[in-house]
């Protein structure tokens, strides 16, 4: 900014022709005979220093001269009406070049703020139906022949996986990915809508949110949850 | 004889302005490398949990929700119960047996729930190393307070991609 106005402020004083210079030399044509040198300076550098320069270069006689020598090729070509409105536009364009700067990088923080925040909510949940406050053991014993036909997933208390369904034979599934297979199978061939996941209380957690994955992947309308105390 | 002192004059001026531009995108990048390193360090300020990985997982409003978590201790069948997310001793809930726990986390949930009657969801952290039976006893006990029946419970999993 200061440095803008030092060079603009530079041209006309070593008579150098600039990009703008003949609006820059106008305003100092028309503004030295009239007097109204001082409201152009004014609105040419608002920063307080380059005024002071300008007056001195026009008291000063060799510097005036040296200047006036080349103002008066460039009379000629201005017949600027109003020269201090352009001036001020210019101001005012600077201006707006220099509020977009720090909108920017605070968009740009905000930004990556928000990405972040999001990227970091890796956590999902999986919907449990509320437990029913009974006896646990009792509720286990009870065979779930509902009306509907069911897949049944059997976590024993040494993380193995039973699957079996209404009609099949039960089958022992070591792996997750084994279990995932039988269950769709199962599925398949059955069409049950439910899933009735009974686990050992000794067994992990994991393996029953695995079966409760694995179940929602395949389709189950109704995910049941059971838990046995009994070895199976 | 301008025009040889235009040439003169010009460069230097953009030599200028260049310098005046070189400032604020190295500002820029300094602040953006600034935040990225602020979260990637600091963001989890949460204790953290080894939760269970999932494929399947619904996102629920986990700010504002009445959280329990499982915690494995250091045998195989040691496990901790806080209410709330932080480790703090006074959360921790107390008590050998299974039924004093779920006592303890009725009273918990019926108090939060109570106390924000805008909560709809109760959420269970449990480590995928915590045995089912734990969970069971937080879910036994969520159950336990009439308000947290009227509430949807989940479980949190850990989505991998």
């Amino acid at each position: 900014m200061t440095d803008k106005d030092k060079n603009d402020n530079k041209n006309p004083e070593s008579g150098l022709p600039s990009d703008d210079s003949p609006s820059e030399s106008g305003e100092f044509g028309l503004a030295a005979p009239t007097g109204k040198f001082g409201d152009s300076s004014q609105t040419d550098h608002p920063g307080g220093d380059p005024p002071a320069a300008n007056v001195s270069k026009t008291s000063a006689k060799s510097p005036g001269d040296f200047k006036q020598m080349n103002w008066k090729g460039f009379e000629e070509e201005e017949e600027d009406p109003d020269p201090p409105v352009r001036f001020e536009k210019d101001t005012e364009t600077e201006h707006d070049d220099l509020d977009m700067t720090p909108m920017v990088d605070v968009v740009f923080l905000l930004l990556i703020f928000f990405m972040v925040t999001a990227s970091f909510t890796l956590q999902k949940s999986i919907e449990q139906p509320p437990s029913k406050i009974e006896d646990p053991s009792t509720n286990v014993i009870e065979d779930p022949e509902d009306e509907d036909d069911y897949v049944e997933v059997i976590i024993d208390q040494t993380n193995t996986y039973y699957v079996t369904s209404r009609d099949a034979e039960e089958v022992v599934a070591p792996s997750d990915r084994e279990m995932r297979d039988r269950m769709r199978d199962a599925k398949r061939t059955s069409g049950a809508p439910r899933l009735i996941i009974n686990a050992h209380v000794d067994s992990m957690h994991r393996k029953v949110v695995t079966v409760w994955d694995a179940g929602n992947a395949a389709g189950f309308d109704q995910i049941e949850m059971r838990t046995m105390e009994e070895d199976y | 004889m301008s025009s040889q002192e235009i040439n003169d004059v010009l460069p230097r001026r953009k030599s200028d302005d260049e310098t005046d531009l070189d400032i604020t995108p190295m500002i820029d990048i300094t602040f953006l490398l600034l935040a990225f390193f602020v979260m990637v360090s600091k963001m989890d300020p949460q204790l953290p949990v080894d939760l269970p990985p999932a494929l399947n997982g619904q996102t629920i409003p986990d700010k504002t929700a009445v959280v329990l978590v499982v915690l494995k201790g250091e045998g195989d069948d040691d496990y901790t119960i806080y209410k709330g997310r932080t480790k703090s001793k006074s959360d921790a809930v107390v008590g050998d047996d299974a039924i004093e726990q779920e006592e303890q986390i009725a009273e918990y949930v019926e108090n939060e729930l109570s106390r924000n009657p805008k909560i709809q969801v109760i959420l269970i952290k449990a480590e995928g190393d915590v045995k089912t039976g734990a969970v069971e006893t937080v879910k036994r006990g969520v159950a336990g307070s009439e308000l947290g029946l009227t509430r949807k419970l989940y479980v949190a999993v850990e989505t991998t991609q």
